[in-house]
């Protein structure tokens, strides 16, 4: 066993690291004491710092017409290309996830013009064929396109055995202009450029020769089968590998989501300060005490936050996941008035304060544990079920719960501990317990 | 103080609360959000009336319109049957009407039907199972409990508890709907969830005290439902109010997209003390004593036959 003392520095130690990391200026603190200067936030959900949610479905019946692994490869090509109409720059913060069968949830935050977003997603891909004259950079567009294509499929080059698209024109016009615009390009010792939604898919390359039966190939430099398959269904499609509908939108606009974020925070302060008023009067130093150990509970329960941006399990903030926050403060509180409530009632029946302690402790266990594992379960099923708004309530709820058992066992213990040790803690006023309550 | 005696009492006012919303339930149902039955919600700056959005609303088409303020915004409610390209212009045609007449649009969200189905079907779906593993969770967690109840009887009456505050607060929400349009929505759910959650951690809580009483064995069990009840009562009326002055505080100060969770947070929360402390362990008596008479008589009239059999 820990002796008390290790343990009290260490609470302390970890009460200042996260006081530092929970600090909203984090970064500028590090950089004072001579740390890199690293900005953890808090991630917050589309509600808060304003953006769209868009929900899309494959047709229906269009998904039905593939077979059960051609719809899987769609499925995952289509949140490729989602995921490139809607982040061409890839520098933006969007998300992209596949949710159930046929649907794709695309997370915005602090999109500018959804219905932009919304068009760019369902807009048709464009396949362009470029021609390069010798010695220009400046690619010019050809008469070809996507719409002289009849047919796309990913094949083998029997010569190199990589990956490639073939391509099989349209017949008459389509293959008359494909044959001219390779003739051209061959004798003139140009190079072809085909581009799919502004991405190169082959070139710049020369032509060895000029193609008049209407048969090409694109050896894009394919990862593997699935990534040239996926583009031969882009380039089939016309479009997105499947036809989609928008399902579902949500679209917050930011001043909104930073009323929301400072309302929030105004009523966690308030909810705090009212908490901690009502712990001290009715507890006295016990209760603040209590109210110690809830500082440290909000501060680990911050930095936890704080950190797990740093990884691809972000807990993200919502507006409901606030509420689950201040609803799990409450949580927290009720450990130790469970624990406190217990060790009056030992203290009136005559036990000493070091035995009415470990009681208190040891009899409440019981109640604590069973109460939180219930709001755990419910916590876990609502993160099943829950549509996004409720998730983000679920997790901060339940990683609440989770910190709030570990704060009340462990740090609310140790001081409590500490204090019976001294003369102010063995006195029953200290407890909001009348002398005359406690057998001397 | 012997709250147990007036048991009757408890009842008739559990019954009282329950009883309006209950009717409201069953003879006006809910009033569904877009999130249940699909369609549109176009929150904007500043109060608009019926006659701002008229002439849109006609040459759109769009259905079933209703106008609600919330706080310092107003939310058109509408349902817009064309296709998704020609919703999206159509949202964006009244968008555009609005700002200019100055009502800029905050937030907007539309609900397609297959979405609204999947969200009813999986809201429907975690209620279910949310009860179902919370009973599993108690008669586990009470499996060692002594003699004359068992762990299956404790798990069930936490339930009927649950039950009252659930209903209390969908019942609550249907007058609502009623008298003040208000919709359910997946927060709404989620805080029945809550409540749920909350409402056993609180009969827990009293229960926990009930089983080791009952293993110290003094007194009548009638005796030592009352002496745990009062034994706890302190902590469950002040974890109760930090909880509730926590919310009040959400409530007063915090989002408007929020308030209607918080509030039904704050009934649900003062129902399921209500309910551990008056509804659930008072039933536990209710029970036992019925038990007992039950199996009174039935030993009376075996002895009965005993005698009366032929030596």
């Amino acid at each position: 066993m820990m002796s008390l003392r290790v343990k009290f520095w260490l609470i302390l130690l970890l009460a200042v690291v996260t006081a530092v990391l929970a600090y909203p200026k984090e970064g500028q603190l590090l950089q004072k004491i001579g740390l890199k200067n690293t900005n953890l936030s808090v991630k917050q959900g589309l509600d808060l710092q304003g953006g769209a949610e868009l929900v899309f479905q494959a047709k229906d019946g269009e998904l039905k017409k593939l077979t059960k692994t051609e719809r899987e490869t769609a499925m995952t090509s289509l949140i490729d290309v989602i995921q490139k109409r809607a982040n061409p720059s890839g520098t933006a913060e969007v998300t992209v996830q596949r949710q159930g069968s046929d649907r794709v949830i695309v997370d915005l935050p602090g999109v500018a013009d959804v219905n932009e977003a919304i068009n760019q997603i369902g807009r048709t891909a464009n396949l362009m064929f470029l021609e390069l004259a010798p010695g220009s950079n400046q690619p010019v567009q050809t008469n070809v396109t996507g719409k002289d294509v009849s047919r796309a499929d990913p094949d083998f080059d029997p010569q190199t055995g990589r990956p490639i698209v073939s391509l099989k024109m349209k017949g008459g016009q389509s293959t008359t202009k494909f044959g001219q615009l390779t003739t051209r390009i061959n004798q003139q010792n140009g190079q072809l450029v085909t581009l799919l939604d502004d991405q190169i898919v082959f070139g710049p390359a020369t032509v060895s020769q000029a193609i008049t039966d209407g048969n090409a190939q694109l050896s894009g430099n394919f990862k593997d089968i699935e990534a040239a398959r996926s583009i031969a269904q882009q380039i089939n499609a016309g479009a997105l590998p499947i036809p989609i509908d928008l399902v579902q939108q949500r679209s917050v606009g930011p001043s909104l989501g930073k009323e929301s974020v400072a309302k929030s925070l105004l009523a966690g302060v308030i909810g705090l300060i009212v908490v901690a008023i009502f712990m001290v009067a009715y507890y006295r130093t016990a209760g603040f005490l209590a109210v110690l150990a809830l500082i440290i509970y909000t501060l680990i329960t911050l930095t936890v936050y704080k950190l797990t941006a740093l990884t691809p399990y972000a807990i993200v903030l919502t507006l409901a996941g606030t509420a689950g926050f201040i609803l799990s403060i409450g949580m927290a509180v009720d450990a130790n008035i469970l624990i406190f409530e217990r060790m009056k009632e030992e203290l009136r029946s005559g036990k000493s304060f070091v035995a009415a302690t470990e009681a208190g402790f040891d009899r409440a266990w019981t109640s604590i544990r069973d109460s939180n594992a219930a709001t755990l379960i419910t916590c876990v099923i609502l993160y099943l079920f829950g549509a996004t708004i409720i998730k983000g309530f679920a997790v901060t709820l339940g990683i609440g719960v989770l910190i709030s058992l570990f704060t009340s066992v462990v740090i609310s213990r140790t001081f409590l501990r500490l204090f019976i040790r001294t003369s102010l803690g063995r006195r029953p006023s200290a407890y909001g317990l009348k002398s005359s309550e406690v057998a001397a | 103080m012997n709250l147990i005696g007036r048991r009757k009492l408890w009842y008739a006012v559990s019954l009282l609360i329950i009883i309006p919303g209950t009717i409201s339930l069953v003879m006006f149902g809910l009033r569904l959000g877009i999130e249940f039955k699909g369609g549109q919600n176009l929150e904007v700056k500043g109060q608009i009336s019926q006659s701002d959005i008229q002439d849109k609303i006609g040459s759109l088409g769009l259905k079933d319109v209703s106008i609600v303020s919330s706080g310092a915004n107003s939310v058109v409610r509408y349902r817009d049957e064309a296709q998704p390209k020609v919703q999206q212009s159509n949202h964006q045609a009244l968008t555009k009407d609005l700002a200019a007449k100055g009502h800029p649009e905050v937030s907007f969200e539309t609900v397609g039907p297959s979405v609204s189905r999947d969200i009813t079907r999986n809201a429907l779906l975690s209620v279910a199972l949310a009860s179902v593993a919370i009973v599993l969770y108690i008669a586990f967690a009470f499996r060692n409990i002594p003699p004359p109840m068992t762990s299956w009887q404790f798990g069930l009456v936490a339930i009927v508890a649950m039950l009252h505050d659930a209903l209390l607060l969908i019942g609550l929400f249907s007058i609502l709907g009623v008298m003040a349009g208000i919709e359910i929505d997946s927060l709404f759910i989620t805080a029945v969830l809550t409540v749920i959650g909350f409402s056993v951690h609180d009969t827990i809580v009293v229960f926990d005290r009930i089983r080791e009483n009952l293993r110290r064995e003094r007194g009548s069990f009638e005796e030592i439902v009352n002496t745990s009840i009062l034994e706890t009562l302190a902590r469950s009326l002040n974890t109760s109010l930090t909880v509730l002055l926590a919310l009040l505080a959400l409530y007063l100060v915090g989002g408007e997209s929020i308030k209607l969770f918080v509030l039904a947070l704050i009934v649900g929360i003062a129902s399921g003390t209500y309910s551990s402390i008056l509804t659930a362990s008072p039933l536990l008596v209710t029970w036992h004593n019925w038990q007992q008479k039950r199996a009174l008589p039935s030993k009376l009239t075996k002895n009965q036959n005993l005698k009366s059999e032929p030596s």
